[in-house]
């Protein structure tokens, strides 16, 4: 399983004057799930391509199993970090959901059959079987964000970074993709996810990485920092509606609250008792 | 496809962002003529030169290095034609540079003029306002295409494209996966773009007023001065003395 180590990484584009990310320090462990959050202009997508090589630090290092990224290919970083860009129509080429799937498979030298295999596996699972020779220009929003997500699952990189998985969906999109994304974290994939949405974030991941101005303003347990005002402040976030319903009832947490919250309900609802 | 970005306006504050485009127009169109007219590395390293400091004091020096390295590809295939056809590595230098001043002239103009400033000096020459709006969304929309195929060219390389690898062929076939989506994004945000303009009753109105009028300082009428001189000069480089 993959381990990123980043160690005092600074990032700064070429034409920009300021830096785009400052002394990030970050460990990812396998079998993990983060949530990247922060305001627009944050870093976040920044970060995130540092971590799968598309950027090469400007002073630190990241470390892929050890190895700098700055002497590994993208492509050979790709096959175990994989990076769902958050525009599906930026990746879409071919004439059919079928190829658009098999293309990475292709380029990573898998043989015909393996690949027909994989791809059965996926549209399976991302249902989208019956869009197979569908043109992928053709499929609904929902349906491109699934299609992309499945053309990058599909070699079965051992860690997959989102960028805003969630943005232009529909409820019924967003609870889709928030179902494959969890059955993906329960088979113990690292999954790392950019995105603005907290409720979306707090409901598959456990940790969170808050950055503001291109800075770490918070690292560790998600219900820890999304309850901190001083970083949902910062970061121009807000808490997500079970840490408020939770603290607007009076409770600590749900999970460790049982017996408050049953006294709670059965106040409420006295049939609750029955 | 950095070389782009020497088209992308830069607003800064600066003696020749504050010029009128008409004036900076004319210069530049006399400065490119000289790289189509001389092959003179004399005339074209001079006139380089001028280039640079015009560049040095619109702020956008850094911004015209950068550009240049988009033009390596170029440069390459002029030494490699050069070598082939009879020529030498200095003719080979001598294009090059021919190359850096031709761009160089309209870089300059494009990195400190508006497309709105652009526009009304388009406009103010009675051209119609259909012409002059294609001519504006097409400079406005150069950085936005650099943009997205980047973004294009990082989702590619995320699904293990390689455009370094293989040959000419398997290179050109590699970039189907940029161009296509790049292609498609562009004609979807062209009809988008229509929509938008139709439902704002773009064309309503024939007769249109602007907002703002250009309107040419003493710094212009320098400028057209020195313009007409350069002129002048490049009659006399070619036609006196000979000049190549």
């Amino acid at each position: 399983m993959v381990e990123i180590v980043v160690e005092n990484l600074f990032f700064k584009y070429h034409d920009a004057e300021k830096y785009a990310l400052k002394n990030i320090n970050l460990v990812i462990k396998e079998r993990e799930s983060i949530a990247i959050l922060g305001e627009n202009g944050a870093g976040k997508t920044t970060l995130a391509k540092n971590l799968n090589g598309l950027l090469k630090p400007t002073q630190g290092s990241v470390r892929i199993d050890g190895i700098d990224t700055r002497s590994l290919s993208v492509a050979k970083i790709a096959r175990k970090v994989g990076f769902v860009c958050h525009n599906p129509d930026h990746q879409f080429f071919a004439e059919t959901v079928e190829e658009e799937i098999k293309f990475g498979l292709r380029n990573f030298g898998f043989s015909e059959k393996e690949a027909e295999k994989k791809l059965q596996e996926v549209l399976k699972i991302f249902g989208l079987e019956e869009y197979r020779r569908r043109n992928p220009f053709q499929l609904s929003g929902g349906e491109k964000k699934r299609l992309a997500i499945a053309s990058i699952i599909v070699w079965n990189p051992e860690l997959l970074i989102l960028d805003e998985p969630t943005i232009g969906m529909d409820y019924a999109q967003r609870q889709n993709i928030q179902k494959i994304l969890k059955s993906l974290v329960s088979e113990g994939r690292s999954i790392i996810v950019i995105t603005h949405d907290v409720d979306f974030a707090a409901n598959i991941c456990e940790r969170a990485v808050v950055l503001s101005r291109g800075e770490i303003i918070g690292d560790g347990s998600l219900r820890d920092l999304l309850s901190n005002q001083e970083v949902i402040e910062k970061a121009s976030l807000r808490k997500p509606f079970l840490i408020e319903l939770e603290e607007e009832l009076g409770f600590k947490r749900f999970e460790e609250d049982f017996d408050s919250i049953s006294e709670f309900l059965i106040r409420v609802f006295p049939r609750c008792r029955s | 496809m950095s070389f782009l970005k020497a088209f992308k306006y830069r607003k800064k504050d600066s003696i020749i962002h504050r010029l009128d485009p008409r004036s900076k127009f004319l210069f530049s169109i006399v400065l490119m003529s000289f790289s189509i007219v001389f092959l003179d590395i004399r005339v074209l390293l001079t006139i380089l030169a001028f280039q640079i400091i015009l560049l040095g004091l619109s702020k956008t020096l850094r911004e015209w290095v950068y550009s240049l390295k988009g033009l390596t590809f170029f440069f390459v295939i002029i030494f490699v034609t050069q070598l082939l056809f009879g020529g030498n590595i200095f003719t080979g230098f001598v294009f090059s540079i021919r190359l850096i001043v031709l761009s160089s002239s309209m870089s300059w103009f494009f990195l400190s003029s508006s497309p709105e400033d652009i526009g009304r000096a388009m406009s103010s020459a009675r051209l119609p306002i259909e012409l002059v709006f294609s001519f504006i969304m097409s400079i406005r929309f150069i950085p936005v295409i650099y943009d997205e195929f980047q973004s294009i060219y990082d989702a590619q390389r995320s699904r293990g494209l390689e455009l370094e690898k293989g040959g000419f062929r398997t290179k050109i076939k590699n970039l189907m996966p940029i161009l296509i989506p790049l292609l498609i994004g562009t004609i979807r945000r062209t009809y988008e773009i229509a929509d938008a303009m139709e439902v704002r009753a773009f064309g309503a109105s024939s007769k249109r007023t602007s907002y703002k009028d250009l309107k040419f300082r003493r710094g212009d009428y320098f400028l057209c001065l020195i313009s007409i001189l350069l002129v002048f000069t490049m009659v006399y480089l070619k036609l006196l003395l000979a000049i190549e």
